[in-house]
């Protein structure tokens, strides 16, 4: 099994040389020839690959250098480097322009400079157990293919026995306890944005933490979502998808719904309530789609782009991406979701 | 998806490295990697090799990587625990940056220091009041850690 690759040999000043040894050839045998091609003796080449020195006794195999790949090579000014500390090098060392008569100054090199790491990010913790927690519970499935939650609604009994797991439930409440993180779904979600503060009242209302955490209402409202994307009107037919106030599952939820029957004829809606009248019905999902940076899914743009991909344009220009263009097009094909733009366009 | 990065800039290190620097898994783990910087010629490390620590984190390149010196050098941005005062590993990070031009990044910190943010706040006074000091106590730390 030694099959010949050619390496890049990447020696300072931008002299590159190429190479062809056998991957059983050691690493003494690779610096042999090498020091054929450059001016180098090999006692005096330092290899590195994929940030490790290389050892004389190892193989090239063992360090798993493939063909095509770049070696770096360093001269390394004294022989006593390779040997450890070899006092027989005074003329080398000598010839050495860098060498510096400094040990008087080592004195005053402060050997011990115990300053600690100051600078954390505040927001690492984010990224904390209890958010990965949340991000990991509900299975790969239910996201479309980019992980947004917009692509296709998850299956009602899928979502419901996640809603009704208590560990979705305590992190779910734990996030919307937390101030920046409801600040974040607002800031992410244009539905909520255009709320404004009401939208915050109304994440942290109990009334909506009830109902998140009640895995009946959350499949009445999925199905709700359903029938409105479904008729494309926005509003399901009365006694269809949703059910009848009589039999909504949550008792005050029917006590406020009765504030909301007599403004139209519009079926009751559990969230209009949190509103007061004339307020848009507002589907969840759309609200957590948006925490990835989604766009609700009813929505049938016919908007431009720098429209209506506004705030996730904005996000990718402060990560560095500003070719619009591509931009655009990464952010259609994962559907709005950031993330899957970003992976889209560092893998393109 | 962060694994699926990493292993895309670890083909690209492999194909073409920045001049200067490399850089690979240190063993099975793909997120934990060494890498190794030269001294830039024009700097007063030219000569040494010093290599690094890369710590990625699982949501990389969301969170930047964790890096550090593991051999020591006389420098005012960087601490005798290896810690670098760099703002793009920190509140500058972009997810569009690459390690390599991260370490590229931390060259020219070798080159240019930048002693009005400094992490060791004694050398970045003799940096800026004694720089013939300063450039003949880093080819002395150079030679004695990194050579």
């Amino acid at each position: 099994m030694s099959e010949s690759i050619t390496v890049n040999i990447k020696s300072s000043g931008d002299t590159k040389y190429e190479v062809t040894t056998a991957t059983s050839s050691t690493i003494l045998e690779l610096k042999e020839q090498i020091s054929a091609k450059a001016d180098v003796p090999s006692d005096r080449q330092r290899l590195i690959y994929s940030g490790k020195v290389l050892k004389d006794t190892e193989t090239v195999a063992s360090y798993k250098i493939q063909s095509g790949h770049t070696i770096h090579l360093v001269k390394s000014a004294a022989k006593a480097a390779a040997t450890g500390g070899d006092s027989s090098t005074v003329s080398t060392t000598a010839t050495d322009s860098q060498s510096t008569p400094a040990s008087n100054q080592s004195s005053q090199v402060p050997s011990n400079i115990s300053a600690g790491q100051g600078a954390f990010n505040p927001l690492a913790d984010l990224t904390g157990a209890r958010y990965a927690g949340y991000t990991q519970l509900p299975s790969a499935s239910m996201f479309g293919p980019d992980g947004g939650m917009n692509a296709a609604m998850p299956d009602p009994e899928q979502m419901s026995s996640m809603m009704s797991n208590p560990m979705f439930q305590e992190s779910m409440n734990s996030l919307l306890s937390n101030p920046q993180m409801l600040d974040y779904f607002i800031q992410q979600s244009p539905q909520l944005r255009a709320l404004g503060p009401q939208a915050r009242e109304m994440l942290q209302s109990p009334f909506f933490r009830q109902m998140l955490s009640n895995p009946e209402m959350m499949r009445s409202m999925m199905e709700m979502g359903r029938n409105s994307m479904g008729s494309g009107a926005g509003f399901p037919e009365p006694g269809t998808g949703f059910p009848a106030p009589g039999a909504n599952p949550t008792g005050d939820s029917t006590d406020a719904t009765t504030t909301t029957t007599n403004t139209g004829t519009n079926p009751p809606n559990p969230f209009a309530s949190m509103f007061g009248n004339g307020m848009p019905p507002i589907d969840p999902f759309a609200m957590f789609g948006g925490a990835g940076g989604a766009q609700p899914p009813a929505e049938t743009d016919s908007r431009p782009p720098e429209e209506r991909y506004a705030s996730q344009l904005s996000q990718l220009n402060d990560m560095g991406f500003f070719d619009f263009d591509r931009n655009v097009a990464a952010l259609r094909r994962s559907g709005g979701n950031v993330q899957g733009a970003v992976e889209y366009l560092l893998s393109g | 998806m962060s694994s699926k990065r990493i292993n895309k800039e670890l083909a690209d290190l492999g194909r073409d490295p920045p001049s200067s620097c490399s850089a690979g898994p240190v063993g099975d783990d793909l997120y934990h990697w060494q890498a190794s910087i030269m001294g830039p010629a024009d700097s007063p490390y030219a000569g040494g090799v010093f290599f690094l620590s890369i710590h990625f984190p699982t949501d990389y390149p969301f969170k930047p990587p964790k890096i550090a010196f593991t051999t020591k050098i006389y420098h005012p941005n960087i601490n005798a625990n290896g810690n670098i005062c760099l703002d793009i590993l920190k509140d500058q990070w972009s997810p569009a940056l690459t390690i390599s031009k991260v370490l590229l990044s931390i060259c020219s910190l070798l080159t240019d220091a930048n002693p009005d943010d400094p992490l060791v706040p004694d050398i970045a006074n003799v940096y800026k009041n004694d720089r013939a000091k300063y450039e003949a106590t880093a080819k002395e730390w150079t030679k004695k850690y990194a050579v």
